[in-house]
């Protein structure tokens, strides 16, 4: 398998104005599940065209295993890829789709055979071998686009290009499940571009975080939640995303780090109190149940403050219109759209 | 309860029938109605019966005809057809290229028939075409109006010059529909130029192939004006396809009888072919 280094990669389509991506640098690992994030037009799909090398770049190198790859095709980077919607040669049969990249690269045919097998079985669609693939549904035939991806096993590198879109949601889970795990078990290099950050929190060991082609934030998710590098990543995280407070209004008792413009803080790192006595206060706007905590009802509760709406997570005590305290656990602090510190208790 | 059938939608359709009558079915009906009598003038006429058929079918110049007509038809669909995809899959998808060739195939189609035979029927004179004359020049004994085999290079020649590009237009369009994610997929296999073309090309094909050979079968079995100012069915009888046939005997014979049992059997017999080529390719297929 391959790892794969970037180094000052920048691209710009040809008559465009702006770079659809800005030069960035950095270093995928042998065997990680790396998730590209962010909205669309973000520069995801320029970032993996510029990998599979059906893009080249404006300037900068792409390096596969430290040896630079920007001048050999596609073919010849051993890559795999899986696109939004399934891609397969629709005249041959599901065990002939995925005998295809093998027969191209002469594997012979006992091997073939096994392996298709192994990959069939993996992804619980033994049952689909000898279908032909007009026959199958738009998920069956994502799966054996998936499949065919993972067939070969010299592959360096298996791109996946919103892979789940065409999956019907109570199934995404389990596929995403089954994906991770063939990557754990046969130690694939993966990147997987998505715009669901739910899809790349839970799916990746790191996660680059994308905005106007520049690729602000690459950390494992767990960073990336609690300490967001950048606004924009504080904001597009997590449902609802960071509350963002000016400082001078707030907490002119609680001690900040110098140069504190914005203050950031998860929902869940506030409580409500009925007693006004906390950092600062407003009211209830509106609440909304998710689910249970111990029993109790617990979800978000939206607080108008004098500096905006923010989002609370926790029990559902307060009801709207009614004013509240606002404690704060910890914060983060921002100037300039960029973080400043890590976290600060309260 | 019960629904009343709305059938006001038929009078939309009426106008199409109407012309359709009178553009197809009437004359139709007249031919076939002259394809069992035999008429001396248009007052004193005979029934027949199926007289006419009978002598068409047995008539040699006719099968020889027929037999010229089928291996012309087969000749110019296994050249254009291929040819055709050929020249489609070279095209670049889009660019001033692609619309400076889109044009450049569309000329011969927009040339007048006649006008087409007389291109080729100047190109091709061994005195003072180009095509000829060159062709002497490099040693090689050429005269259309004098060989057989030449003259029969030269109909096909024309016919593939004259229509290649209708097939190459409909493939182009029916590449064009390729999306490209394909193309990519298909280079990260490791899939051969051959195979892209069997596998995803030939496929997404299928359909404005059907009706590329379809028109292309029914057109070239009617085939009537380019031959005709090329080499007038001559040497001898040897270019002399079914319509010229037909017109021989109907406008410069005026056999009315006749010439009407054979419009109806050519008709059938264009109709049987395409039904064929129809069912058979759109069998087993959903």
């Amino acid at each position: 398998m391959t790892s794969i280094q970037i180094e000052d990669l920048q691209f710009q389509y040809p008559g465009g104005n702006d770079p659809a991506l800005n030069p960035t640098s950095f270093e995928i690992k042998n065997g990680e599940a790396f998730a590209i994030l962010g909205a669309s037009g973000a520069g995801k799909t320029t970032l993996l065209n510029l990998l599979s090398g059906l893009l080249e770049p404006t300037s900068g190198l792409i390096k596969f295993n430290n040896v630079p790859v920007n001048r050999l095709s596609s073919r010849d980077r051993n890559l795999a890829q899986v696109f939004q919607f399934p891609i397969l040669y629709e005249a041959l049969s599901v065990q002939e789709n995925l005998e295809f990249p093998l027969k191209a690269r002469k594997f012979d045919s006992v091997f073939i055979n096994k392996r298709t097998k192994t990959i069939l079985d993996h992804l619980e669609i033994a049952e689909l071998r000898n279908r032909q693939i007009r026959e199958l549904s738009l998920f069956q035939k994502q799966l054996v686009s998936i499949g065919k991806s993972l067939v070969r096993p010299d592959t360096s590198v298996v791109l996946l290009d919103e892979p789940l879109t065409a999956v019907e949601p109570r199934v995404k889970w389990k596929l995403r499940d089954t994906l991770r795990q063939i990557q754990k078990e046969q130690q694939l290099t993966m990147i997987y571009v998505t715009h669901d950050q739910t899809e790349a929190l839970t799916f990746a060991d790191r996660v680059a975080v994308m905005d106007q082609g520049d690729i602000l934030q690459i950390d494992t998710p767990d960073t990336i939640y609690r300490l967001p590098d950048f606004k924009f990543v504080g904001t597009f995280i997590g449902s609802p995303g960071m509350n963002f407070l000016s400082s001078e209004s707030i907490l002119s008792k609680t001690p900040k780090p110098e140069g504190t413009q914005e203050i950031g803080f998860r929902p869940e790192w506030a409580t409500l109190s009925s007693d006004l006595k906390g950092d600062f206060s407003g009211r209830v706007k509106t609440t909304y149940l998710t689910g249970t905590t111990l029993g109790a009802p617990s979800g978000i509760t939206w607080v108008s403050t004098n500096s905006g709406d923010i989002a609370v997570k926790g029990a559902l005590n307060h009801k709207p219109k009614e004013q509240v305290g606002i404690n704060l656990k910890q914060f983060l602090a921002f100037r300039d759209q960029k973080r400043l510190t890590e976290l600060s208790s309260v | 309860m019960f629904k009343i059938k709305d059938n006001r939608g038929w009078l939309g359709v009426l106008p199409v029938v109407l012309i359709v009558s009178f553009s197809g079915v009437v004359p139709l009906m007249a031919v076939v109605n002259y394809s069992v009598q035999d008429i001396l003038d248009f007052n004193t006429r005979f029934f027949v019966g199926f007289q006419w058929y009978q002598e068409t079918l047995q008539d040699s110049r006719f099968v020889e005809a027929f037999l010229r007509q089928i291996a012309f038809s087969l000749s110019v669909l296994s050249v254009e057809i291929p040819l055709g995809i050929v020249i489609a899959r070279g095209m670049p998808r889009s660019g001033w290229l692609a619309s400076l060739l889109l044009v450049l195939l569309a000329i011969p189609l927009l040339i007048p028939w006649n006008v087409v035979g007389t291109i080729w029927q100047l190109f091709a004179r061994s005195d003072i075409g180009l095509l000829g004359v060159t062709l002497n020049q490099l040693g090689i004994s050429y005269n259309y109006t004098a060989n057989p085999v030449d003259a029969w290079l030269t109909v096909l020649a024309m016919d593939i010059w004259h229509w290649t590009s209708l097939v190459a237009l409909l493939a182009f369009a029916g590449l064009s529909s390729v999306p490209t994610a394909y193309y990519q997929a298909a280079e990260l296999d490791g899939a051969s130029s051959w195979q892209v073309f069997r596998y995803i090309q030939l496929p997404r094909l299928r359909n404005v192939l059907i009706i590329a050979i379809l028109l292309r079968l029914i057109d070239s079995f009617m085939i009537y004006t380019e031959p005709f100012v090329l080499t007038g069915g001559g040497p001898g009888n040897t270019t002399t396809f079914l319509s010229q046939y037909l017109a021989t005997m109907a406008v410069g014979q005026f056999d009315l009888g006749p010439a009407a049992a054979f419009s109806v059997i050519y008709f059938l017999f264009t109709l049987l072919f395409c039904w064929i080529f129809y069912t058979s390719v759109t069998a087993n297929h959903d």
